[in-house]
């Protein structure tokens, strides 16, 4: 399984990468922004993308209408502080498969990866 | 300052630590915080701006820092760097952005977050600008103290000075 995890912020990068590691995933690639999430999806095929919102260059959903726009079907989780409904039904219309708000139960994180990946 | 405010903030940082890193913290009593001449040694800060204004601070002192820093990357850090500082801002970036949803104003208007900033080294003062009050809560952790500083206020800006 190949993840791309989107995220400005190394740290956060780091404890994503930790979480997908201890679930035994391993090959895991990471973008800085939405931008560079959208150019690394048109270029290699992902089992999974998880999310960030508030980024540079370009935010996650943008980046996420652009990745959906050009007919690319890769799951993707948002995980982001945006709590507001609003904002989770706009991630989800614009065709997140999932939401995951920080800070996160990482049972809850794992929980939402299988369901979407189909891990069981 | 309307402490109902406070209690997004511990709610966070209690989801943030313990749920989310693992991290066994306790909360103590909170009280007004002090203008400090020893601040803590690495403070994250981020800015709240909207019909709610205000800051949040979250204040380590290095040897906490370096453990949450280390827990959050999954690579021990051993002197405080940008690793380190990065991590901190992440902390009160997430614990801002936690409580953030439930600032909210009778019109259900949210709270907007600047960028988070970290301060670093002792050397510096913490004024608070006369008739601002800080509330500071003090926690106890697996991975040793640290302190949250919240001020804020609602209502038309220039009120409740």
């Amino acid at each position: 399984m190949k993840v791309l995890v989107v995220d400005d912020s190394l740290t956060m990068r780091r404890i994503l990468r930790n979480v997908l590691l201890e679930m035994g995933i391993t090959d895991v690639e990471e973008a800085g922004d939405g931008e560079e999430a959208v150019a690394k999806t048109a270029r290699g095929a992902y089992d999974l993308a998880l999310m960030d919102w508030n980024m540079p260059k370009m935010l996650g959903l943008d980046a996420l209408v652009a990745i959906r726009a050009r007919g690319d079907k890769v799951p993707i989780i948002m995980v982001t502080t945006e709590a507001e409904k609003k904002r989770v039904l706009e991630a989800l219309q614009a065709g997140a498969n999932n939401y995951v708000i920080k800070p996160f139960d990482k049972a809850q994180l794992v929980a939402k990866i299988r369901q979407v990946t189909g891990l069981g | 300052m309307d402490v109902r405010f406070i209690n997004p903030f511990v709610e966070s940082v209690l989801a943030f630590f313990d749920k989310m890193m693992g991290i066994q913290v306790e909360r103590r009593a909170p009280g007004l915080a002090r203008e400090a001449t020893r601040p803590a040694e690495i403070t994250g800060l981020i800015g709240i701006g909207g019909p709610i204004r205000g800051a949040v601070a979250l204040g380590f002192p290095a040897g906490t820092a370096l453990a949450l820093a280390s827990k959050m990357t999954g690579v021990e850090s051993k002197v405080v760097d940008d690793a380190t500082c990065d991590a901190v801002a992440e902390a009160v970036n997430i614990v801002a952005g936690g409580a953030k949803a439930k600032l909210v104003t009778e019109d259900q208007t949210p709270a907007n977050l600047s960028l988070p900033s970290v301060v670093r080294g002792g050397d510096y003062a913490v004024v608070h600008p006369k008739g601002s009050i800080w509330i500071e809560i003090p926690f106890y952790s697996d991975i040793g103290p640290f302190t949250v500083r919240v001020t804020l206020e609602s209502g038309p800006v220039g009120g409740g000075r």
